[in-house]
């Protein structure tokens, strides 16, 4: 197809507008985490960091138990992530893998626990985990964002489950495989990045939770990230340097793993496609 | 799938017709015949997650449910006491003026918020589609990164590129020559408030639709724009021919998705502005929280999560009964 | 679980009012332990924010294991979201033990059953309680908390920018005061006040100097005052205040912290709590020597303006199983040895009159002091503290008149929700 040199350009145009649109937010919040406070409030603002400063991260890591709570939310995180993904697994296989009675209302179930408005049902939540003496403690917290994140992680995991050639899986049997063996040598490979890209939702999800973990941890040792930003930014609300830091800080593990996984997870989605 | 009404003449026209809805990708399988099996299997596999879903989300709606029908103050929660008050709290919540009002700000709130996400996701993905590789990684990057931005930062961050002093937006604005925007307050107003709400949203929603948007477009076979070209379609044909009937279930399970997530969004509305100013930007799930647990009227806060869910659902009613008949349909 | 669940609904089923799960019946465990039983308990104590300086903390701790072989535990609240979480954990079976709770929301808090009543240690150390500074802790004719401190907000200004600006003396009319701001807003390139739109404790005490309250009864009930002239009148004064600041109008004093801001040195003058002064002296210690205090001078001199009496209390947990340890606690916190340290080092008002000789030369008490004379306090009824609740109407109130609404429009705007909130019940 020939192309105008303006057909060439607007779209290269387009899409450097549109990177620095997407950009511009997340590179503010360093830029001004790394300025001295005299160039964060001033007339004109300073495009780029020239004075670099770490008084900022210094401050927001001085709060107390600083450690704890990041301890405490990669383990929440983490262990909720995984849970959800082998539960998650299973399901998926079932519903893209086999049929049986009641598969669609299944399905229909976990979209409807999908739409569950988590944070308006936290004072029900909190009467019972009360209530069963499991309070200032990470399992309720651990398999409640496992929970939240199971519905998505299913009916995702599903697609790639289905999108493995089922020829694969039957040549596998063919060649003297079990079913489970079948399952673990061939599809469960082929379906890593498609457990990355999944996994990508409940990790935002469960590192963000606030409304639940505020509610039911009162003890500062049981606490998570999140509390301490909100809190951090009530107090210095003002300080806009300290809360910018104190935002890097807390998204910079998050973008890491996006941008790590990210790359293997589309080109899993794009590669597993072109073979099915 | 009886949805699809274009009558198209290309090739390859049966693999399109399968795509299936629920996939977040265009996805083409085949229901294997051979797939029968009976037994208990399936039903093991699904026994972890229906246990887990059960327990924990089925448990609190239960409990949120029977919440809803007490007379449930500080006192009561104190002292782990339990008044039945019949309908009480639906009847004051309905019979007040408020809480109409807030669905209608939801459902409008939710429907621009959709709206805007979905046309100009699908836009951001062709385009994607579109660049040559180094363009469209620089593009890709700056996608993940609003993507992957915690809602809690995030939300920090809008609020200091919207603050009234020194936020940067201002001061472009000013520049720009708008000069009344110089110390503009953005959160003193219902409208600029939700202006922030939704651009927040939108920003951190847009790279989900094109990014996945984008990858399905690659499952697309070259053979069908082949065949549709020369056919002589031109670009926009091939698009309405080719394209969208292609990414249509796609399309259609993202913005069930996002209905749900703008629906529910909760820290995007309650850290910029708490639902003010007046209570004017509470949505359903904020409303909620406020009189719930912000107001200490836990019985009435219950009321509203319950009707709130029975909102939701209305709403998405259109879509789940689709996917029940087209999920039948393949049995 | 599922037994739980199942008894629920049988509960649902007979639509009885019942305990569901008992657990805070047992507050007399306390009673016969003695202080052998003591050591190895740990006793948990809230404070908030601000109230309890470090020193105070270290000493009370000290004596208070040295005495009776306990550890004890402070821990320091936010204010912001306080209600919820004292609420929530008042239910619980592990609550704090001792608690601070604000003056104005002992009342609802003791409404519900949470606090245990404090009657015998009413007799035993609380004979010479300051009657007006008890007042608040009494709850249907019972004694549920004991008062710790009071206190009411002054002038804390800049001393370097008022002599930059040319001003000889600290101003003894309300007059006199807009005249210095004006003064600095010409002369120096300072913000001559910082008062955000929604300092409303400031405003409860303009109301106050104007002889209005924020609510009156009405038949049965209690319902929104707002509307009244006198309360339209504090409102304009408190407009007049705010226009010497740019300070965001739809924000409190607490977001940011007032005393960060002015921590900076390019703030004249803001209103706040004595303690404020050592906030801000946390973020910049070179703001020390300037700081500096006056009373807050009303409409002509010699009578300063009413201001709130903020105070708190100090409150035991009903369901807190160490009740005499608790009691112990308090005898030492509240000794007079103790409440007098309390006294000078936060510049706070004594809740005994014989103690208030710890504030001589305390330049914050001896602002305070004058205006405590006319201080008051916000409806000391139980369905107040709802009122209080986030978001909370009077603030919405406070901005909608600086945004340019007029005062009677404003209060029209939220009378429904401060109504509503009036006749919530317990």
């Amino acid at each position: 197809m020939k192309r105008s040199v303006f057909g060439r350009i607007w779209p290269n145009a387009t899409a450097l507008v549109l990177f620095v649109g997407f950009a511009f937010p997340v590179y503010w919040m360093f830029a001004t985490a790394f300025k001295p406070t005299g160039d964060i409030i001033s007339e004109n603002p300073v495009w780029v960091p020239t004075d670099v400063t770490f008084g900022h991260f210094t401050k927001a890591v001085h709060a107390d138990h600083f450690w704890t709570l990041v301890a405490n939310s990669v383990t929440v995180t983490v262990s909720a992530v995984l849970m959800s993904l082998v539960i998650a697994l299973f399901a998926a296989f079932a519903l893209a893998r086999l049929r049986f009675r009641g598969r669609r209302g299944f399905i229909v179930t976990f979209m409807l626990a999908q739409m569950a408005p988590w944070e308006v049902m936290v004072i029900a939540i909190y009467m019972l985990v009360r209530d069963n003496d499991m309070l200032d403690s990470l399992v309720p917290l651990t398999v409640f964002y496992a929970v939240m994140v199971l519905p998505l992680t299913i009916l995702t995991l599903r697609g790639y489950v289905a999108a493995v050639p089922k020829e694969l899986e039957e040549s596998a049997m063919v060649d003297g495989c079990t079913r489970t063996q079948a399952f673990v040598r061939v599809i469960f490979p082929l379906l890593a990045p498609g457990l990355m890209a999944t996994s990508l939702f409940g990790f935002i999800t469960a590192w963000n939770e606030f409304p639940l973990v505020l509610i039911l941890n009162k003890d500062i040792e049981k606490q998570t990230l999140p509390l301490w930003l909100s809190q951090f930014q009530t107090a210095f609300g003002d300080d806009w340097g300290a809360t910018m830091a104190a935002s890097s800080l807390f998204a910079l593990p998050i973008l890491i793993l996006f941008i790590f996984l990210q790359r293997k997870a589309v080109s899993g989605l794009t590669d597993g496609a072109v073979k099915g | 799938m009886s949805v699809q009404t274009e009558g198209t003449d290309t090739a390859g026209q049966p693999a399109v017709r399968k795509a299936r809805v629920p996939a977040p990708r265009g996805e083409d399988r085949t229901p294997a015949p051979s797939a029968r099996r009976g037994g208990a299997a399936p039903y093991l596999l699904l026994l972890p997650a229906l246990l887990a879903t059960l327990v924990l989300l089925g448990w609190p709606l239960v409990k949120n449910g029977m919440l809803s029908f007490q007379n449930l103050n500080p006192r009561q929660l104190i002292q782990h006491l339990t008044e039945w008050n019949g309908v009480d709290n639906y009847q004051e919540v309905l019979t007040g003026s408020d809480f109409w009002h807030v669905v209608e700000r939801s459902v409008v709130f939710t429907a621009a918020n959709v709206v805007l996400i979905m046309v100009l996701g699908t836009l951001v993905g062709l385009l994607l589609a579109r660049l040559g590789r180094k363009m469209r990684l620089t593009l890709l990057l700056g996608l993940v990164l609003a993507w992957a931005m915690p809602v809690i930062a995030a939300t920090t961050v809008y609020q200091w590129l919207f603050a009234q002093r020194f936020g940067v937006v201002n001061w472009v604005l000013d520049k720009a020559g708008w000069h009344s925007m110089a110390d503009y307050n953005w959160f003193g107003s219902q409208f600029s408030t939700f202006s922030v709400i939704t651009l927040l949203i939108v920003w951190q929603s847009i790279p989900f639709v094109a990014i996945n948007l984008y990858a399905a477009t690659t499952t697309i076979p070259r053979e069908l724009y082949e065949a549709a070209s020369l056919d002589g379609a031109g670009a926009w044909k091939s698009f309405t021919s080719v394209t969208f009937p292609f990414l249509r279930p796609f399309l259609y399970a993202t913005t069930f998705l996002e209905v749900i997530w703008v629906f529910k969004a909760f820290p995007q509305i309650f850290a910029l502005n708490e639902g003010g100013p007046d209570h004017l930007t509470e949505t359903l799930p904020i409303y909620a929280f406020v009189e719930g647990v912000g107001n200490q009227h836990f019985g009435v806060g219950a009321a509203i999560s319950f009707l709130t869910i029975l909102v939701l659902l209305v709403i998405t009613s259109y879509y789940l009964r689709m996917v029940l008949k087209q999920e039948e349909d393949e049995l | 679980m599922k037994r739980k669940l199942a008894a629920a609904i049988v509960i649902a089923g007979m639509m009885v009012s019942v305990s569901a799960c008992g657990g805070n019946d047992d507050d007399n465990t306390g009673k016969n332990a003695g202080p052998d039983s003591w050591k190895g308990q740990t006793l948990t104590v809230w404070t908030m924010d601000g109230s309890a300086p470090e020193q105070w903390t270290k000493d009370v701790q000290a004596a208070f294991e040295k005495k009776t072989g306990a550890k004890l535990k402070f821990e320091t609240q936010k204010w912001d979201g306080i209600q919820q979480k004292i609420t929530t954990a008042l239910s619980e079976s592990n609550p704090p033990d001792v608690l601070e709770v604000g003056n104005t929301q002992t009342p609802a808090y003791a409404a519900t059953g949470g606090l245990a009543e404090l009657g015998d240690l009413k007799q035993q150390i609380g004979s010479d309680w300051t009657p007006s500074v008890s007042h608040s802790s009494v709850y249907d004719g019972k004694q549920y908390a004991a008062p710790w401190y009071f206190a009411n907000r002054v002038v804390i200004y800049n001393k370097k920018i008022w002599a930059k600006a040319g001003i000889k003396d600290t101003p003894k009319t309300r007059d006199e005061f807009f005249k210095d701001l004006d003064a600095i807003g010409k002369k120096t390139g300072a913000e001559p006040l910082y008062l955000p739109g929604q300092n409303w404790y400031f405003f409860d005490g303009l109301t106050i100097g104007q002889g209005a309250d924020l609510v009156k009864k009405q038949g049965d009930t209690y319902v929104s005052n707002l509307g009244d002239p006198k309360v339209s009148a504090a409102m304009e004064i408190y407009k007049k205040y705010a226009s010497y600041s740019k300070a965001p109008k739809d924000k409190d004093e607490a977001t940011p912290q007032q005393a960060q801001v002015f921590a900076k040195g390019k703030t004249g003058a803001f209103i706040g709590m004595g303690w404020e002064a050592g906030t801000a002296v946390q973020a910049n210690k070179s703001i020390e020597k300037d700081l500096g205090y006056f009373t807050i001078p009303g409409a002509t001199a010699g009578k300063p303006e009413g201001v709130f009496l903020g105070g708190s209390n100090l409150a035991v947990a009903q369901g807190s199983k160490k009740q005499a340890l608790a009691k112990e606690f308090l005898k030492i916190a509240l000794s007079d040895q103790y409440e007098g340290e309390l006294a000078k080092l936060n510049g706070v008002i004594p809740n005994k009159q014989s103690l208030e000789t710890n504030l001589k030369g305390n330049a914050v008490a001896e602002a305070a002091a004058p205006g405590a004379a006319a201080g008051g306090t916000t409806p000391l009824i139980p369905e107040w503290a709802a009122v209080e609740n986030t978001p909370n109407p009077i603030k919405s109130y406070m901005t909608a008149v600086l945004n340019g609404k007029s005062p009677a429009a404003a209060a029209k705007q939220v009378e429904g929700e401060i109504n509503k909130r009036l006749a919530q019940q317990n």
